[in-house]
């Protein structure tokens, strides 16, 4: 298995510079920036509220950019050419993720400075955040491979974002309706989990907990989207 | 360069590949021709790695083509199919950019393919706003970056006006002649006329003949002789020696307008051979 700088830049930077004129893809993405702005003007918010904007954009960022920019290539045609270039798969699927990636923290960091919120002494939150951006971007290039056009990857997206972008909104109903109980486990709350604990000056073996839970969400994802990788390589 | 013997695809039921055997030697400009749905893509596909055969053996570079799919071979390579696509927010430059990275190749060759496609003065263009045959010349240029050892051209001249298309056979020509061996596809009998040293008929999914051009046409000539008279009068003879005498009359006699034999295009051909129209 070769893995080539050369060509892994070339992706990154043809997806940097075909994202900035997608306004539709891009706009999606900057969805988390408007919360922050709606946010910062109420006042004193809970901590619950900035980590559902930091969930937000890990959703709508790292998943569903993901998502879209993949599947755009299926959908115009474009993946075949690389797939036929000396670009290997692996080389192609790094090159998008790490334009997500950038553009993930710099949604999540300006949305955290416009709401006024310091990462500062917050290292197990910063931990807990990057654990997170690898299940949402694999959660995105799994959906990327299956889906076959940026309509379908937005319609694939909306339960994405029910259930692991706005669950740390949607937990407050869980008094009301108990199914809701099961967003207990999903990394927004988790990652509000670590948020509280680092605040009340918890150590490891208490934050322990909320990383494995992160950490079976990432290696789940992460086998799902490698299953159907090798499958795709097939044909 | 290419092997091909009893190669056979099914899709499901459908039976898109029967039996196709063919061999294109190094240097050559080999026509793979045939009405639609004849298989000509599907073969590409299979020759470049992106379909499995059924059955039957194709080899490309004396290997396998399963085992095409590392950049090594990759870059030996070339293909242009009517499905490819080009980033339409981007301009002709960023897209042939980005190719240039994956090959590996100088920039300064992005001018040089472009010029080669007659669009040397439309880098800086979206390719969103570009037309069918400036899109398929884009397409061209972007395979040509890298100088293929082996060029497939699936229908590579299909969307484009006369005057374009003689360009891109010239280019063609040209590259032929510094050495790449090109394997095109086409229903165009006159553009596989022009440019191939061998062609190949296709017909649901059987490869019927295959010969150079120059050869079917001696092959498939009528032995006749038409003569066109000043009078408006046609006539033919045939290419024997009982006709000199009443030739030569017609020409003491200042009556011809003129004398022709009778050539078959490679059109004809495909219809005597496959009893088809070649559409
Ligand atoms: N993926 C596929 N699944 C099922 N059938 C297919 C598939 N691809 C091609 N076929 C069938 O195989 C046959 C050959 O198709 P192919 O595309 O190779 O023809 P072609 O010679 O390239 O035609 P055209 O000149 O129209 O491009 C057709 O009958 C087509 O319907
Ligand atoms: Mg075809």
């Amino acid at each position: 298995m070769t893995f080539s700088v050369k060509r892994f830049m070339a992706i990154f930077q043809k997806d940097l510079k075909d994202l900035y004129r997608n306004l539709y893809v891009s706009s999606t993405a900057l969805m988390p920036l408007v919360f922050a702005v709606i946010y910062s003007r109420v006042g004193e918010v809970p901590l619950a509220m900035y980590l559902f904007v930091i969930t937000l954009s890990l959703a709508l960022v790292g998943t569903f950019l993901q998502c879209a920019i993949i599947a755009e290539e299926k959908e115009k045609n474009t993946l075949r050419g690389l797939m036929l270039s000396p670009a290997t798969l692996t080389e192609i699927l790094a090159g998008k993720s790490a334009v997500t990636i950038v553009i993930t923290i710099i949604v999540t960091a300006v949305s955290m400075f416009i709401m006024g919120f310091s990462f500062d002494g917050r290292g197990w939150l910063i931990a807990g955040i990057l654990l997170s951006l690898i299940f949402f971007i694999a959660l995105g290039t799994w959906m990327g491979l299956i889906t076959r056009s940026v309509l379908e990857a937005s319609v694939y997206i909306l339960p994405v974002m029910f259930i692991f972008g706005m669950a740390n909104m949607f937990i407050g109903l869980a008094d009301q309706f108990s199914f809701l109980q099961v967003l207990e486990y999903t990394p927004g709350i988790q990652l509000e989990e670590i948020a509280n604990l680092g605040e009340s000056g918890a150590g490891f073996d208490e934050l322990w907990k909320p990383f494995a839970i992160i950490g079976a969400w990432v290696a789940a994802t992460l086998v799902l989207a490698a299953v159907t990788f090798k499958k795709r390589m097939m044909d | 360069m290419i092997e091909v013997k009893s190669l056979e695809k099914i899709f499901g039921d459908k039976q898109a590949l029967h039996d196709v055997s063919f061999q294109v030697k190094k240097g050559e400009t080999f026509g793979f021709l045939g009405p639609s749905g004849s298989g000509k893509t599907t073969t590409i596909k299979i020759l470049t790695g992106q379909m499995r055969q059924s059955s039957g053996t194709a080899n490309v570079f004396g290997v396998p083509v399963s085992k095409l799919n590392t950049p090594e071979y990759r870059k030996r390579f070339g293909v242009v199919t009517d499905n490819s696509g080009l980033y339409a927010r981007l301009t002709i430059y960023d897209n042939l950019k980005l190719y240039a990275d994956l090959y590996g190749t100088s920039l300064q060759r992005i001018d040089e393919a472009l010029e080669s496609v007659n669009l040397g003065s439309e880098k800086k263009t979206q390719v969103a706003k570009l037309s069918k045959g400036m899109t398929q010349r884009v397409l061209l240029a972007r395979t040509l970056l890298h100088k293929p050892e082996l060029l497939f051209l699936d229908e590579p001249t299909s969307a484009l006006d006369p005057a374009n298309s003689k360009h891109i056979h010239n280019g063609l020509k040209e590259l032929n002649r510094q050495g790449t061996t090109i394997f095109l596809t086409t229903h165009d009998m006159e553009e596989a006329d022009h440019l191939c040293s061998q062609v190949a008929f296709l017909n649901k999914g059987v490869v019927q003949l295959l010969d150079e051009p120059k050869q079917l046409k001696k092959q498939y000539r009528e032995e006749i002789i038409g003569i066109e008279l000043k009078d408006g009068r046609e006539l033919e003879l045939p290419l024997k020696a009982s006709s000199a005498e009443e030739i030569q009359q017609y020409i003491s006699r200042e009556m011809v307008e003129r004398i022709y034999t009778k050539e078959p295009t490679l059109g004809d051909i495909f219809v005597e051979v496959t009893g088809r129209e070649l559409v």
